[in-house]
């Protein structure tokens, strides 16, 4: 989509650049002036084209069609460019095109972080003719100040667009569970969501991560994140970004803060509804905590502080701005009085979450046995229902996502569904079985997909796999002496290669 | 049996009756079967159901017409759809400009069937009572009597009966009994009609499939003469069941044998037993099913019943409350055989909607609860289903596998605030199930006022499902504001526990 508006612009406004003479008509002879951050960007942006292959996540053994994608490359170093992630899930070739060079680029990735929402790519230097020149983000902000943005098209051509800064949020990344400080950019002259940078007075200020037709609105990622991003890179063995472990609530109703024992002149202060097993503050915070501040910074009741540049914005931003493994003093309102804790920073991967808010760039697990297509739970397996997903889902296994998705256990690592059933001879009787999540298999109990491998290999003398689920369900009956066969036949039906990917 | 939550595809026809004339096919096909003009008779009537959010209120009323016909015992029999939460219905004559006003006698909500008389003795002076027939044959011809929309005179249409099976009452939309399928024409107003055949009626008109075209269904004389048989003793009981689930699992060899039951045998397999039913001292998970009194269950959990290939649950269905049945099972390799009472034996969170009943609740402190029911859940609109908040959505579908409360008889929902200073952030907590305020668990609707009073330290502690956080109120201001919060919402009674 994105793709194709950008070649169609590009094609009605090409004529008078000096990107193809040949083309050029008499009428148009006389270029206008160049913007001079135009002309300086030629050295600076490269046109990304992603060839991405996912993996279905209804039929994990396969993959869906290759999609292309196409990007905004910025250069922070004169072979190196960064993006956002979003446009890099489970890329499978990414190459890159520069101002006045026919050739393409290979490209690797170097690192994406898809909670921040970046990407370090590495151009191969052998095919570029000069080393590209790298872009300083200014950390500089200014509500309502103009901003124009800019990015190389897909036919070589240096283009701009321009708006405002509307203002600046904590929000949820559209990626992930992470939260991050935004900018929000105002009355966009063309839609901006592919790592378009973004220039304020001259200096670039960040780099566009999604952008909304409707509104004309885009979010940007300020230079601040791409500057954590870039030091942790550069440190080696990336760690990324704290993330937060605990959920909270506004604290605004006094008589909870009566009930709390808090006294009257106490006005600040966040309530903590929840802690979870991962993130920042899970080991540290209880529920029923309030959080009066962070490392000096006063919470307000909608869990807000003054920030000294932004004014008053989301706490989430008091963690996320930090390294990892930092300790933070968090002071906070417990049992009637107020105590100071020390919390490290830590964040998550979503693969180690109970339901994985996303899989990119690796095969879901699965394990398919007899005809069953046993795989691990994840946030978008579910999301194949389509729109309105949440409100068609299974509520059972709905209520795992919303109340357990942050909260893994040794006893629970992994929630493991029976998602749909091959059918064959072997499994006859079964075959209209689907979402149901396993519990037992062979009398073992199930906390990973890992536990069902091994529980296969129980009870070598009986007949039978078994596997029970939760809720009341058939208990599924496998006869092992066919098993071997069928499975090699229902590989081979049903296109199966791999009948198992448990990593 | 309780049945599973399915999706409701059907739609009941009880729409307002277009003003104006439309066409009339009565008169053309009543030289092939006599016409019933002295057994058919139109009902017109006022319904005015609760608000269940504030269910202290009424919704508007609504008007509605459809059919019904007489039956021995100066009755008129007709579909309870017709009847349902009504104020007020009259009875019309083909032949005749005279209204009489009716009473509804016994109604029947699960199986949509109404027993209405008229305290007017002429009215049934000129009448003539229908007889009741069997099932019809499928492949054979009905005819079916009524007024649909479109005009004012009886309208018979003609048609094939295409099949018999267990289906879906779309009234309560959730009760399930058998059901005659046929391609006459059933169309609003028709409800409540005769279909005959010979003479004699084989099924009331009742409802139709919305996505299709020719897709008719009546309700059984099986079905009728149940609901007969069940007001002689001037109440209505309802069906029962057994209160068990089951799975038609045995198409696996592998799983038979695992379960001990003979390869020759089928029946189905028990899944779970309902909370309190007739079924759970009886029978545990993995018993396998194989008879209802002599009836052998096939794999596909069907009987041979009246010379058809029907559903076991018809067996059920033969009897009325507090009669038994003798079931047999596979347990462990070794056969059992045992009585069990038939009874309600409703989940208990009931699917089915409610009519007739005005909803029980209490305000407290502005904070309206109520008994969480479908009628509840259907106030968020015809998709309802995938609209209503999680946590509802979940005890709606599994409330047989999340309580454990033996004494539970009800989930209590915050079903509105009137909001006032002592509520005044207690917006969160809407629609919420509550699980207990100060301390004391609420199993029913009559628990809130106990627990209301174990005030603890100055505050009332509420805990809602779904909610990581309480709700605290500060009791001397909800006390305080109790009155005036009834005086500004025009809420005449705080409460109304009994319905």
């Amino acid at each position: 989509m994105t793709r194709n508006r950008i070649i169609l612009l590009a094609a009605i406004f090409t004529f008078t650049f000096s990107f193809s003479f040949s083309f050029s008509l008499p009428t148009c002879a006389q270029a206008p002036a160049e913007d001079p951050v135009s002309e300086a960007m030629k050295q600076s942006l490269v046109f990304l084209e992603i060839a991405a292959y996912p993996y279905d996540h209804y039929r994990p053994w396969k993959r869906m069609d290759v999609i292309q994608r196409t990007a905004c490359g910025n250069a922070v170093g004169p072979y190196e460019v960064i993006t956002t992630a979003s446009r890099v899930t489970d890329a499978a070739f990414i190459r890159a095109r520069r101002f006045g060079q026919n050739e393409y680029i290979n490209a690797q990735i170097q690192v994406v972080d898809y909670d921040s929402n970046l990407c370090l790519l590495q151009l191969d230097r052998n095919s570029m003719t000069k080393p590209l020149q790298p872009l300083e983000f200014s950390e500089t902000y200014q509500k309502g100040a103009q901003v124009d943005y800019y990015w190389l098209s897909s036919i070589g051509r240096m283009q701009s667009g321009r708006g405002y800064i509307e203002d600046h949020k904590v929000l949820k990344s559209t990626l992930s569970h992470a939260h991050f400080l935004n900018y929000l950019i105002g009355n966009i002259s063309q839609s901006a969501s592919s790592a378009q940078v973004f220039f304020m007075e001259g200096k670039p200020i960040g780099i566009a991560a999604s952008s909304s037709k409707t509104n004309k609105t885009a979010r940007v990622i300020p230079a601040e994140r791409i500057r954590h991003f870039l030091e942790d890179v550069a440190e080696g063995d990336y760690q990324g970004f704290p993330a937060f472990g605990f959920d909270t609530n506004e604290l605004l109703d006094p008589t909870l803060r009566k009930y709390l024992n808090m006294p009257p002149e106490m006005q600040q202060g966040a309530y903590v509804r929840e802690v979870h097993t991962l993130g920042t503050g899970s080991e540290e915070l209880k529920s029923g905590d309030v959080i009066l501040a962070i490392e000096g910074a006063q919470l307000d009741a909608h869990g807000r502080y003054i920030d000294p540049k932004f004014g008053q914005i989301g706490f989430p931003h008091l963690i996320s701005r930090r390294k990892i493994g930092e300790s933070l003093q968090f002071e906070i309102w417990r049992d009637g009085k107020k105590e100071t804790l020390a919390v490290k920073t830590q964040n998550f991967a979503a693969h180690e979450m109970l339901i994985p808010y996303y899989e990119f760039d690796r095969q879901p697990k699965y394990l398919v046995t007899a005809g069953f297509v046993l795989q691990r739970l994840t946030r978008p397996y579910l999301m194949k229902w389509g729109s309105d997903w949440q409100g068609k889902v299974d509520p059972h296994i709905y209520h795992y996502l919303q109340q357990m998705s942050y909260k893994p256990s040794e006893q629970r690592k992994e929630i493991v569904i029976l998602s749909h059933v091959n059918p064959a001879d072997i499994n006859l009787g079964y075959h209209s079985m689907r979402q149901e999540i396993v519990k037992t298999v062979n009398g073992k109990t199930i906390a990973s997909i890992q536990d069902i491998a091994d529980a296969l290999k129980l009870n070598p003398d009986s007949r039978y796999d078994v596997i029970e689920f939760e809720h009341s369900n058939p208990t599924v009956v496998i006869d092992r002496s066919q098993l071997a066969q069928a499975d090699a036949l229902i590989s081979q039906r049903y296109g199966i290669e791999k009948l198992v990917n448990i990593q | 049996m309780f049945q599973r939550h399915t999706r409701f595809q059907f739609r009941i026809f009880r729409l307002l009756l277009i003003g104006g004339i439309g066409l009339v096919f009565s008169s053309d096909l009543a030289g092939q079967e006599p016409s019933y003009d002295n057994s058919v008779v139109m009902i017109r009537g006022v319904s005015q159901g609760y608000d269940y959010s504030t269910p202290w209120k009424k919704r508007s009323p609504s008007r509605g017409s459809g059919t019904g016909f007489i039956i021995a015992g100066d009755r008129i029999l007709t579909n309870a759809h017709n009847v349902s939460n009504n104020q007020y219905v009259e009875v019309r004559k083909q032949n005749s400009a005279q209204r009489y006003p009716a009473e509804i006698a016994y109604v029947g909500h699960d199986c949509d069937l109404a027993i209405l008389t008229v305290p007017n003795s002429d009215f049934f002076a000129d009448m003539t009572p229908l007889e009741l027939g069997g099932i019809p044959e499928v492949n054979t011809t009905v005819y079916t009597y009524g007024f649909p929309v479109g005009g004012q005179l009886i309208s018979v249409t003609k048609g094939v009966v295409s099949r018999v099976q267990m289906d879906l009452y779309s009234h309560t939309g959730a009760d399930g009994h058998l059901v005659v399928q046929t391609d006459a024409a059933i169309n609003p107003g028709n409800s409540g009609g005769p279909v005959i055949q010979d003479g004699k009626v084989v099924g009331v008109a009742f409802q139709g499939l919305r996505a299709a075209e020719g897709i008719g269904y009546m309700i059984p004389t099986t079905v009728i003469k149940h609901f007969l048989k069940d007001i002689e003793d001037d109440t209505y009981d309802q069906y029962g069941s057994l209160g068990f689930s089951y799975y038609e699992g045995l198409h696996n060899t592998a799983y038979k044998e695992y379960l001990k039951v003979p390869q020759d045998q089928q029946g189905v397999i028990v899944l779970k037993t309902l909370m309190n039913s007739s079924a759970e001292k009886v029978l545990q998970p993995g018993d396998v099913v194989t008879h209802f009194d002599d009836y052998d269950i096939d794999n596909d959990g069907m009987v041979r019943i009246y010379g058809r290939r029907l559903d076991m649950s018809e067996v059920i269905e033969q009897k009325q409350i507090g009669e038994f049945l003798e079931l047999t099972f596979y347990r462990d390799g070794e056969r059992h055989r045992e009585k069990l009472p038939i009874a309600l034996n409703r989940p208990v969170l009931d699917y089915s909607l409610q009519f007739d009943v005005a909803p029980r609740y209490i305000v407290v402190a502005g904070l309206t609860f109520t008994p969480l029911s479908r009628n509840f859940l259907q106030t968020w609109g015809p998709s309802w289903i995938s609209s209503i908040p999680h946590t509802l959505r979940y005890l709606f579908n599994s409330s047989s596998e999340l309580n454990q409360a033996r004494e539970r008889r009800e989930y209590v929902v915050l079903s509105e605030i009137m909001s006032d200073q002592v509520n005044a952030y207690a917006d969160d907590f809407e629609n919420l199930p509550v699980e207990t305020i100060n301390g004391v668990t609420i199993y029913r609707l009559e628990d809130i006022p106990a627990a209301w009073d174990k005030v603890q330290g100055g505050y009332c502690v509420l805990e809602f499902m779904g909610s990581k956080r309480p709700l605290i109120l500060d009791a001397q201001l909800a006390q305080d504001r109790q009155q005036a919060i009834l005086n500004q919402y025009q809420i005449s009674s705080d409460r109304r526990l009994e319905n």
